[in-house]
């Protein structure tokens, strides 16, 4: 039983780390309809100028919030050089997602050829475990699950209350009907990349800081349990997204006491096949709009 | 530099049958499958398992499913009958209800998952260490290394026949017709009767099969194979090469896998390692990743169209029919140059 709470508390830590860059991914792909494969190179493009700007001196929070500016920047830049020409032409999803492999690779090997392709170590460490009633966290896991949660919090408040959170929404629903009320879906497509760069940064960092290492694959083998999270919440559905991190970021840490961790991983992808072939809407019932 | 060449050569025609089969399910079903490498694989494994007999040698510990001791041939047409059996459980299972993207998504877990399988399941193929030692074919055991390496070129040249004349066979005939309607518009070509789903099932598995082909040649030829020899970004490059080269169109296809497949990884062999020590293979990963996207802006058919296959069999104005014949239609035939300016259309 103890273990089993354990285990929970790691889901929840790993859940924290998914939610961020599933929520990101989740809003982009609400808003520009087509999933984006360099999503998780862009996050460990966050994590390395995170580690850049720390090597450089500065403290880890101001680096994080550098790294976040930077990928949120990266985000921005590859709507406006790549993907608003080919949306502009109206192009096939297709041929959007082939176009995001591409800035995958681009992304994932100039890391490498910038930092080199061995495992870099942040300054900073999670800190020793502390038992919390059942569960065993350690002090980076609860200032991240807290940053987690600040940020999604934010988000919502920012969705629900401003305006251009409105406007957001209803692009993500119906962008032409949107832009004929007026809004200029230009500025909120780009305005989405940057949150959702800056979201995924900071996952990026939780990513290497729970796992000790920072790779350039790092942000890449994340990508595809991201993936997993925003099928199991629907995809394009914000909400969704952290219900399915929540889903996946448990199961896996659960099903590892079950059967040999190193199949956990094809566990959670199965999960999410069998899930996309039943419910392809998500988890949630659906309100009308499915993606 | 002979041998260079030599290898070239042989390399060349393996990742051509990739190619034709990948263009199958790409660029005239239409189905973006990214785990196509993993199809080779399963050909790779399938044909030396089947080839290796018991471990050759009994110190290494190698473990492996039924090390049978079958002659080649057999062992090739195997391999692609295990790759095409398992391409057809997989597209069974997702394609009747996915969108083409999530389609794309799952092609990848299904990948994942069969990688995670094999590298963590050692009686399977050995695990993460891979087979090794596997049998040379023909009389390669005591042949030169450059005579193995014509040899296998010729053997892969006689596949490759095979899967272009398949090929060409479905480009000209109505099933292609139907194939390529069902790339353009999947509602259309269902409502005037196709079946859409079979056609699609089948130009996938056909697709499939090739991968296992080309995969046994490869172990034949190089002789080793494990995990690391495919994870995604091998299909990620394939996927791209052919994008590059000009899907639909076979000779596109080939030419980009040649190029960006082959050609750069033989390069990236010879140049010296500078830097940081993967700079060079990055550098490759980049400039694919330019030109991919520089190409898909640019030039969204790739550098050879469909249309190069198409337009000197039909006259302008006239035709043979269907989509081809009613699209050249008018169009001046200006295209005899080089034609950077041809009509744009989406891939």
């Amino acid at each position: 039983m103890n273990l089993l709470a354990e285990a929970v508390g790691f889901g929840l830590v790993d859940a924290a780390v998914i939610a961020l860059a599933a929520v990101g991914l989740s809003l982009q792909v609400s808003v520009t309809n087509f999933i984006n494969f360099a999503y998780g190179d862009f996050m460990s493009f966050g994590a390395y100028v995170t580690y850049a700007a720390n090597a450089a001196g500065l403290n880890f929070f101001p680096s994080v919030a550098v790294g976040a500016a930077g990928t949120g920047l990266l985000g921005v830049i590859s709507n406006w050089v790549v993907f608003r020409p080919l949306m502009r032409r109206k192009s096939r999803t297709l041929i959007l997602l082939i176009c995001t492999v591409g800035l995958s690779f681009i992304v994932q090997n100039a890391i490498v050829m910038i930092w080199g392709p061995n495992a870099e170590h942040y300054s900073v460490t999670v800190g020793n475990a502390l038992h919390l009633g059942p569960f065993l966290f350690t002090p980076g896991d609860l200032i991240l699950i807290g940053v987690a949660f600040t940020l999604l919090l934010a988000l919502h408040l920012f969705m629900q209350n401003t305006k251009f959170g409105t406007a957001l929404r209803a692009t993500s629903n119906n962008d032409d009907l949107a832009q004929a009320c007026g809004i200029d879906t230009g500025r909120v497509v780009m305005w989405t990349w940057a949150i959702s760069g800056m979201l995924c940064a900071v996952a990026g960092v939780g990513l290497a800081l729970e796992t000790n290492s920072l790779r350039p694959t790092t942000g890449f083998n994340e990508l595809f349990v991201v993936f997993g999270a925003i099928i199991l919440g629907g995809i394009g559905r914000v909400y969704g997204a952290m219900l399915g991190a929540l889903v996946i970021g448990i199961l896996t840490e659960v099903s590892a006491m079950f059967i040999s961790p190193v199949y956990s991983g094809a566990l959670a992808f199965t999960v999410v096949i069998v899930v996309l072939l039943l419910r392809p809407q998500g988890l949630l019932p659906s309100r009308g709009r499915s993606a | 530099m002979l041998y260079f060449i030599a290898d070239l050569l042989a390399l060349g025609a393996i990742n051509a049958i990739m190619a034709v089969g990948l263009n199958l399910q790409y660029g005239q079903a239409g189905i973006l499958n990214f785990t196509y490498y993993t199809f080779v694989a399963i050909g790779a494994y399938i044909g030396a398992v089947t080839t290796m007999g018991h471990p050759p040698v009994p110190a290494s510990e190698e473990t492996f499913i039924l090390q049978w001791n079958l002659p080649w041939p057999v062992a090739l047409v195997l391999a692609g009958a295990v790759a095409g059996v398992l391409g057809l459980f997989m597209v069974l299972v997702v394609i009747r209800r996915l969108r083409s993207d999530y389609l794309a998504i799952v092609t990848v877990s299904l990948g994942f998952i069969v990688w995670d399988l094999i590298t963590n399941y050692v009686p399977l193929f050995n695990g993460a260490n891979g087979l090794f030692n596997v049998p040379y074919i023909l009389n390669g055991a005591t042949a030169s290394e450059i005579t193995y390496t014509l040899e296998v070129f010729g053997v892969a040249m006689v596949v490759l026949a095979v899967c272009v004349w398949v090929v060409r066979s479905i480009f000209r005939s109505p099933y292609g017709r139907v194939l390529r309607a069902i790339r353009e518009d999947e509602v259309v070509a269902a409502s005037f009767g196709k079946a859409t789903t079979s056609s699609r099932v089948w130009a996938f598995v056909l697709g499939c099969v090739m991968a296992g082909l080309a995969g046994a040649l490869l172990v034949f030829y190089v002789n080793a194979w494990n995990p690391q020899g495919f994870l995604a970004e091998e299909s990620f490059i394939l996927m791209a090469a052919i994008v590059i080269g000009g899907p639909g169109n076979y000779w596109g296809a080939v030419l980009g896998t040649f190029v960006f497949v082959e050609l750069l990884s033989e390069i990236e062999r010879y140049l010296p390692n500078f830097g940081n020590g993967a700079l060079v293979g990055a550098g490759r990963a980049v400039l694919i990743g330019i030109v991919l996207i520089v190409v898909i802006r640019f030039r969204p058919d790739g550098l050879i169209p469909e249309r190069w296959l198409r337009w000197y069999r039909v006259p302008a104005g006239g035709g043979q029919g269907g989509a081809a014949g009613s699209q050249s239609r008018g169009e001046p035939r200006r295209r005899l140059g080089w034609p950077w300016l041809g009509q744009r259309s989406e891939i």
